[in-house]
């Protein structure tokens, strides 16, 4: 069973259409790299499937379990329930100010799973040091620079222990230096085949790490294939246009 | 010199407990209502925000001295309201006050809300917090912080104000300054009526100084 199954996804914001017809699966383990030309409707994809954006039709099953079925969301309660074994990382990292890293990694384990704190700080902890930030523990956010934000909040993310984790442009806001730090964290979570879906720019993530690539373009996937399929062999013109255009 | 300063001080003493009483009523009464009326104001129903709306614009866009008349001398005027609604001078004031500032408190929440980007909710929802949990630890601790210094603008004018009341005979600070003044025929009592109120706002500046560093993020 695919650990996602999107079929006929339509979306429009009022009189534009940004998602018509998509469909296509995750199997568990996959990194999927989504590419393709601004306003594409990538970002909207990913923020359909975990609730943030409402499609207007189609399918979505997660992990066996209608979040969407013929256009029809599940209640709000369900909801929640289907999309808790989802995480998702932003482009402008969404930290919480106010809180110490330590409170931001540990505030949903403790609030909403109702961890005991002890075990959840342990966990955030090792989490910590595994994107090496441990000296960071007692800092605000304000205090780091964007590439440790961002890797503060994958941690956070992950203290979650979600199936899949969605990236949405998760490094458009970082200088290259502290893309590669980010970009780092993330291929080593690929190496540990953590099933994630990364809406990125970054050729370098969709060659190095990802095992698949899905491009999309003009509302929906031109193609979806393996690394090697997309960038060796393109089966749309406006797929080796844009690849052109990147290199 | 000294003697006659010291002795209208003393003197003014007696009004601080009503200047005091009313400033810190006013505090405890209006900020958590004005949170409920900002709550109200940004809320789903479109009702509860035409009625807070229209609150606010009445509460701001008349003079608090006309309020004070209102609620001491207007309220028994109201058809069969005679015996019923016949307040005494302090707690006419008390309530005037509380309804007034909680009309400014709630402009300066509802500023804070719409500061806390929406980012925030996101992250919030992705991590499976609750719509309540959502506001209580994340939304609200943020709107407080970027309202603070409102809060102590608001709260310097509201020591300042307390002074109004003395237009329907309470017996604050300044009600006594002028007694003092008429009686004495000498001027004096209003420059030490302003180092009391100098002194209280001194405190509430040093206060908030204090809570803008503590809560800083």
């Amino acid at each position: 069973m695919s650990i996602l199954e999107v079929n006929s996804l339509k979306k429009s914001f009022g009189e534009v259409n940004v998602l018509d017809g998509v469909s296509f699966t995750v199997e568990k383990g996959d990194a999927i790299a989504v590419i393709g030309p601004s306003g594409s409707g990538k970002s909207t994809l990913l923020r359909c499937l975990i609730g943030l954006e409402r499609a207007d039709g189609g399918d979505i099953v997660i992990n066996g379990k209608n979040l969407m079925q013929n256009g029809v969301y599940v209640n709000d309660r369900q909801m929640r329930d289907v999309c808790s074994c989802m995480g998702m990382v932003f482009q402008s990292f969404n930290l919480f100010p106010h809180m110490t890293v330590m409170d931001n990694l540990i505030a949903a384990p403790v609030s909403v799973r109702k961890e005991d704190k002890a075990s959840a700080i342990a966990r955030a902890e090792k989490l910590l040091a595994d994107v090496e930030l441990s000296d960071k523990a007692n800092v605000y956010p304000s205090s780091l620079s964007g590439g440790q934000k961002q890797r503060v909040a994958i941690a956070r993310a992950l203290m979650m222990e979600p199936d899949i984790l969605l990236f949405d442009e998760p490094t458009s806001s970082l200088d290259p230096q502290l893309t590669a730090e980010v970009l780092a964290v993330m291929k080593q979570l690929a190496e540990k085949r953590m099933t994630m879906i990364v809406v990125t720019h970054e050729m370098g993530f969709a060659r190095e790490a990802a095992n698949k690539v899905m491009f999309m373009g003009d509302k929906t996937i031109l193609q979806m294939g393996s690394t090697e399929d997309i960038f060796e062999r393109p089966s749309d013109p406006r797929i080796k246009e844009f690849i052109q255009s990147i290199l | 010199m000294f003697k006659d300063l010291l002795d209208i001080a003393i003197l003014l003493t007696d009004g601080v407990k009503y200047t005091a009483t009313l400033f810190v009523v006013t505090m405890i009464g209006s900020l958590p209502l004005g949170l409920l009326l900002t709550f109200m104001r940004t809320g789903k129903s479109r009702i509860l925000r035409g009625i807070t709306g229209f609150y606010v614009y009445i509460m701001r866009g008349t003079p608090l001295l006309l309020q004070l008349y209102f609620f001491y001398y207007g309220l028994p005027f109201i058809p069969g309201m005679r015996n019923v609604l016949v307040l005494d001078r302090f707690t006419a004031a008390m309530l005037a006050f509380v309804l007034n500032y909680a009309a400014y408190f709630c402009e300066i929440f509802r500023g804070g809300m719409i500061s806390v980007d929406k980012g925030q909710y996101e992250a919030a929802r992705v991590l499976g917090f609750s719509k309540g949990q959502t506001l209580g630890k994340i939304v609200l601790p943020q709107m407080l912080r970027v309202s603070l210094p409102s809060i102590a603008n608001e709260s310097i004018t509201l020591v300042k104000d307390t002074a109004l009341v003395t237009a329907i005979g309470v017996t604050e600070i300044l009600y006594f300054a002028k007694a003092t003044v008429n009686r004495q025929a000498v001027f004096t009592a209003y420059p030490v009526a302003a180092v009391f109120y100098l002194v209280m706002t001194f405190a509430i500046t040093k206060l908030f100084d204090y809570l803008e560093r503590r809560y800083s993020f």
